[in-house]
């Protein structure tokens, strides 16, 4: 008997517990953010983002999904979304998705997004003109930037007083000083690659077609020969360092006095103590490459106006300010200057101090189209290694 | 056989082994068989395209990656023998001096064998750098100079950090193998007046091949198969090892033809060890059924 009544004293309180839990998450409602990019953006969108916006909306639960780092991982976000149009799915899985460049370019010729940027009210603050154009393409009204990462030569000033002003400057330079440049070729990270693709910028002159405009014409890349070959001659008087990190390594090591890196990388490891903050950074003419992530929403989002505030949330001044530039040293997504009052003087000051917002808008270049990207890099195997 | 197969069909009854094996044999299919055979399938189709089977991936992998597919193997090689040589004095030491040096000795041996290879990695990272701790405590002692200072993240240090981790366990399994070897070998061979190179090389080695093989064939595969290290220390540099090429491949292009062509040439690489294993392994096992 008293056996019988523990059990169902235990019974009632599983199907009490139960019903608890299913109420807790009934009233919530749920926002799927789907992110490219590195770990450091799940990061970003797990630690940073959802609690947030949490705690601001105690009704809704955000759920962060990470894909993988570069364009691949965009490229999954872009097959998912696909895939639900072609299935017809009315209400989609995903609320709100971060990715690269390139991504646009494919969603927009599928029509996969809705246009809604300029319905948040932090639409005022973006002026950056990638969120205009990107790649060639039209997408103003689709997306809203997170941030802008730039790549750029990082130098050790005791050793380089005049850091070289341009891609030509700067192979005279490596002849005269052999060993002290160094960057992570192309398989080891990013910033070894768009060093590269700066490279044929400059020795090609053709910016405009290989980014912005296109189209890929294969006759390009056969003419890309000399440029590599040059690279080739370069990259006998550098040295290869191991990653993105290892060239932020070695010049803190004092091994080499110049290289190439990401802006967000340089100064974060600065902040951290891993960096010897006298190092400075420049950006040669024509430019670097540097790329923005971009927010967007789903044609087939289920819950569009919880998206627009989740974005609207973190494209704030106080977002944009606190987590994006003091505490990750990204350029922002909005305009720098909606910051200043948010964002301590010395800390503007410091990431604007060599690579000013007008060296951004002109010499902060974008990576190349996809089809031109792909065979910029096969070209680097095949000629300059 | 044709008057037979009615009569199994109509009894309809699987033999029980069958039955036994049946989760097994699937596991081993669905997971093992099946993604190696469609990586092999895979290296003959152009990824994203339509079309048939075709040998483009392995012309290009010729093209770009033949360099790293050599290095690879010379690395492999090379590395395999160094830890055999290393790993073998090691043992024998451990095996005729029992104390408590060679014990503490042993016991802080087996160390790196817990390490993942992404820490060792990043250890032989900073450790092997130009102006890293190797270099730094060198110039200490006067004999290297911090301008001109050692370059090692290349062959030399790819092998001095694969020596680190894999000669443990090459060691594991060979000291193993010697402490099978009785004593009374060893002493009938002094007694006759060997000296302690002939005991190793006539005694101890010929009596514990096959643990020896076993070791050098694990480390081979591994060696091959190790993505981490070489990409930490060599990932941007020519030649590169092929798990770097794979890893380029599919990050950057998604282009799972290539890669699966150069992971065909890996297989191919560690196919002839591999199959001696096997075959060393189930003599093993009907000699102790037989036994």
């Amino acid at each position: 008997m008293k056996r019988k009544s523990i059990a169902m004293a235990f019974l009632l309180i599983v199907a009490f517990g139960f019903l608890a839990v299913q109420g807790a998450f009934a009233q919530k409602s749920r926002l799927v953010f789907m992110t490219a990019g590195d770990v450091n953006m799940l990061a970003l969108g797990q630690n940073v983002f959802a609690p947030g916006f949490m705690a601001e909306n105690p009704n809704v639960q955000v759920i962060t999904i990470h894909t993988g780092p570069g364009n691949a991982g965009s490229q999954t976000i872009y097959e998912k979304l696909l895939a639900e149009k072609k299935a017809n799915k009315a209400a989609g899985d995903v609320d709100v998705a971060l990715v690269h460049e390139i991504f646009m370019k494919w969603s927009m010729d599928q029509d996969l997004l809705q246009p809604y940027a300029q319905m948040t009210n932090t639409w005022k603050y973006v002026t950056s003109p990638f969120a205009k154009t990107s790649l060639g393409i039209n997408i103003e009204g689709y997306v809203m930037p997170l941030f802008q990462s730039q790549t750029a030569i990082a130098y050790n000033p005791d050793y380089v007083k005049n850091p070289p002003k341009s891609y030509a400057e700067l192979k005279e330079w490596v002849k005269k000083n052999p060993g002290k440049f160094g960057y992570n070729g192309i398989k080891g990270g990013a910033s070894g690659v768009a060093f590269v693709m700066g490279w044929v910028y400059a020795e090609t002159g053709k910016y405009k077609k290989y980014a912005v405009t296109g189209p890929f014409d294969k006759a390009e890349v056969d003419s890309w020969e000399p440029a590599y070959k040059a690279l080739k001659e370069f990259n006998k008087n550098i040295v290869i360092t191991a990653g993105n990190v290892g060239t932020l390594d070695a010049l803190n090591r004092g091994e080499i006095w110049m290289g190439p890196v990401w802006v967000d990388m340089f100064f974060t490891f600065m902040n951290e103590g891993k960096l010897d903050p006298k190092m400075r950074l420049a950006l040669p003419e024509p430019g670097m490459p540097g790329q923005p992530m971009f927010f967007v929403i789903p044609k087939n989002a289920p819950n569009p106006e919880l998206s627009r505030k989740f974005i609207e949330y973190v494209t704030s001044p106080k977002i944009q300010a606190n987590e994006i530039v003091i505490r990750f040293n990204w350029y922002p997504g909005i305009d720098g200057s909606a910051l200043k009052g948010s964002i301590p003087q010395e800390v503007f000051d410091k990431i604007y101090r060599d690579v000013t917002p007008a060296d951004l808008q002109k010499k902060g270049l974008a990576f190349p189209l996809a089809d031109y990207y792909n065979a910029m890099l096969e070209a680097y195997e095949r000629w300059a290694q | 056989m044709t008057s037979l197969q009615p009569k199994m069909w109509g009894e309809r009854k699987l033999p029980p082994y069958v039955l036994l094996l049946f989760p097994a044999v699937t596991f081993m299919v669905l997971m093992y068989a099946w993604p190696f055979i469609s990586s092999v399938l895979q290296s003959f189709i152009i990824s994203g395209k339509e079309g048939g089977l075709t040998l483009a991936n392995y012309v290009k992998v010729w093209e770009l990656y033949r360099k790293d597919i050599a290095f690879t193997f010379a690395v492999t090689i090379f590395n395999t023998f160094l830890v055999g040589v290393v790993a073998v004095i090691f043992s024998v030491y451990f095996r005729l001096r029992q104390n408590r040096v060679s014990a503490l000795l042993s016991a802080i041996f087996k160390l790196p064998i817990f390490i993942p290879f992404v820490v060792v990695s990043q250890m032989m990272n900073s450790f092997l750098a130009p102006h890293g701790l190797l270099n730094t405590a060198l110039a200490q002692l006067g004999l290297v100079n911090l301008d001109k200072p050692l370059q090692l993240f290349n062959f030399a240090g790819l092998s001095f950090g694969f020596a680190w981790k894999q000669i443990p366990f090459a060691v594991l399994i060979i000291h193993g193998g010697f402490q099978m070897i009785d004593n009374s070998y060893i002493e009938a061979a002094r007694s006759i007046g060997a000296k302690l190179p002939s005991v190793i090389l006539r005694v101890l080695v010929p009596m514990n091949k096959s643990s020896i093989i076993v070791a050098l064939v694990l480390v081979y595969s591994q060696i091959i198969g190790t993505f981490t290290l070489p990409y930490m220390l060599i990932g941007g540099k020519v030649p590169t090892t092929i798990t770097v090429d794979i890893a380029h491949r599919v990050n950057y292009f998604r282009d799972f033809g290539v890669a699966n062509a150069l992971g065909v040439c890996s297989y191919i690489m560690v196919l002839f060890t591999a199959a001696y294993y096997l075959r060393s392994k189930i003599k093993e096992a009907r000699q102790e059924v037989s036994q």
